[in-house]
């Protein structure tokens, strides 16, 4: 199993007296890797280290020991990554250039599975997102259908206009909608039928002759969609 | 084979690139430097006595403490364990490299201690008995402290603790009180292989108990170590 895995652990502490390069190595040279030296090259130049191989970890920065790592766990090509907390300690251009390699390496076929209390990130990253409370499973899929799977929890929509009055008064009378209310030049809506309402709002604007500027769900957030499964 | 050169370059790397090891060096070499002392100034003392004192119940056992908790038990506090344990390598493996490690690096400090020192201190004709004698009774009691040690590292994070009351409550006191814990004591059995070389020891072991205690605790600590290796637990961040 650990041939087809590479980990990628949270805790920071590598070898510090290794330089990257070696530490890359001798990953390779555990996992059994033929050519230990040009998997370690290779690997290096995937997390983009190449400048400072030659140096000794404990002189990296926070962003260097996560690269550091990571060209660790990759020297063996593995087909599945595991990331604890990948992003952590990580300033946000170290973020950016994390995100941008996690990204490239999914985009070559492998699974990715990193965990993180940032939802943001998770949000911007994953295709698909396990939330776990409290050691259980709370919801596992793509976080969008599992809003929306939701039914219980009132969507929320903003919606700007060219009369939001009469079209807050027109939205009331639909079936789907069950509150509107004007927000700061905005109409703020709840609705406990997210299909029916996306459906019935042009429609509605139409009829009232309103001109829709712009239509927004406000809690379509990976983090809303985990406070609400955290409170059930 | 290769894995196995890599896992002891990398404790090797592990225990020489740090200042510890400079002191244990030093250490090591302190029973030398009292056998000077006492050549300078003229003492004849017996030099079995010596090394009796100094170097097997005195700086082998700490030597053999610090390396062997060092080899293993250091990288599992640290969390670099884990870059080891996440590898397709059998864990006896990983036991055996950390073990010979560990066990070589306290008997090359240990053994050069004590010809060093019975050489300056060698009052007989002949000092090859006392030096001979000792020399493998460091080499066979060094390597099985350090394994002890080292499994014992792999169980507890106090095993720099532990080790040190073993050495000197267990050892130091209880073996003096009562008569059986001197079976149970690694320094009784490597005094005892001493003196099946014809070295003068007091009270000695038979020779066959030294043998088989020192092998007992050799093969056991192994095969503990890779037991417990096995059941290492690979957990997150705190």
């Amino acid at each position: 199993m650990y041939r087809r895995v590479g980990l990628v652990p949270e805790r920071e502490t590598v070898h510090g007296y290794l330089t990257g390069r070696e530490f890359a190595r001798l990953n390779a040279r555990l996992q059994g890797v033929p050519d230990a030296d040009a998997a370690a090259a290779r690997a290096i130049a995937t997390v983009d280290l190449t400048e400072a191989a030659d140096r000794p970890i404990g002189t990296y920065s926070k962003g260097m020991r996560q690269r550091a790592k990571l060209a660790g766990a990759l020297v063996h090509d593995p087909t599945i990554l595991l990331l604890d907390e990948p992003f952590n300690g990580l300033d946000p251009r170290q973020r950016l250039h994390m995100m941008a390699l996690l990204r490239t390496m999914a985009a070559e076929g492998r699974t990715i599975l990193f965990s993180s209390h940032i939802l943001e990130e998770v949000e911007r990253l994953a295709d698909s997102v396990l939330v776990v409370y409290a050691g259980r499973l709370a919801a596992a899929g793509d976080f969008r259908s599992i809003r929306r799977l939701m039914t219980d929890r009132p969507h929320t929509f903003t919606v700007s206009s060219s009369d939001d009055r009469r079209l807050a008064a027109a939205l009331m009378a639909d079936p789907s909608v069950f509150g509107a209310e004007l927000v700061g030049g905005r109409v703020a809506i709840r609705t406990a039928d997210y299909g029916g309402f996306t459906r019935a709002l042009p429609r509605i604007a139409r009829a009232t002759g309103v001109t829709l500027f712009e239509v927004a769900p406000t809690d379509d957030s990976l983090e809303s969609v985990f406070s609400y499964l955290v409170r059930r | 084979m290769t894995v196995m050169a890599a896992l002891v370059d990398v404790t090797l790397r592990g225990l020489l690139g740090r200042r510890r090891f400079l002191l244990l060096v030093l250490l090591a070499g302190l029973p030398v430097l009292i056998a000077l002392l006492i050549r300078v100034s003229g003492g004849r003392p017996d030099a079995d006595r010596v090394l009796d004192t100094l170097v097997v119940r005195t700086v082998m056992p700490i030597v053999a403490l610090v390396i062997g908790t060092a080899a293993i038990g250091s990288e599992i506090e640290d969390g670099t364990a884990v870059f080891l344990m996440v590898k397709p390598i059998a864990r006896w493996k990983i036991a055996l490299a950390k073990a010979v490690v560990a066990a070589g690096l306290t008997v090359a400090l240990v053994v050069p201690a004590i010809v060093l020192t019975g050489l300056l201190l060698g009052t007989r004709a002949d000092p090859t008995t006392s030096i001979v004698g000792f020399s493998v009774a460091g080499l066979v009691g060094g390597s099985a402290y350090a394994i002890a040690f080292m499994t014992l590292s792999v169980f507890t994070s106090r095993a720099l603790l532990l080790g040190l009351a073993y050495t000197l409550i267990w050892e130091g006191v209880l073996a003096g009180l009562l008569e059986g814990t001197r079976f149970l004591s690694v320094r009784q059995a490597t005094l005892g292989v001493a003196a099946a070389l014809g070295v003068n020891v007091r009270e000695p072991l038979a020779p066959a108990v030294s043998v088989g205690v020192l092998t007992i605790v050799l093969v056991g600590a192994f095969l503990l170590a890779t037991w417990r290796l096995a059941r290492f637990e690979i957990r997150g961040g705190d």
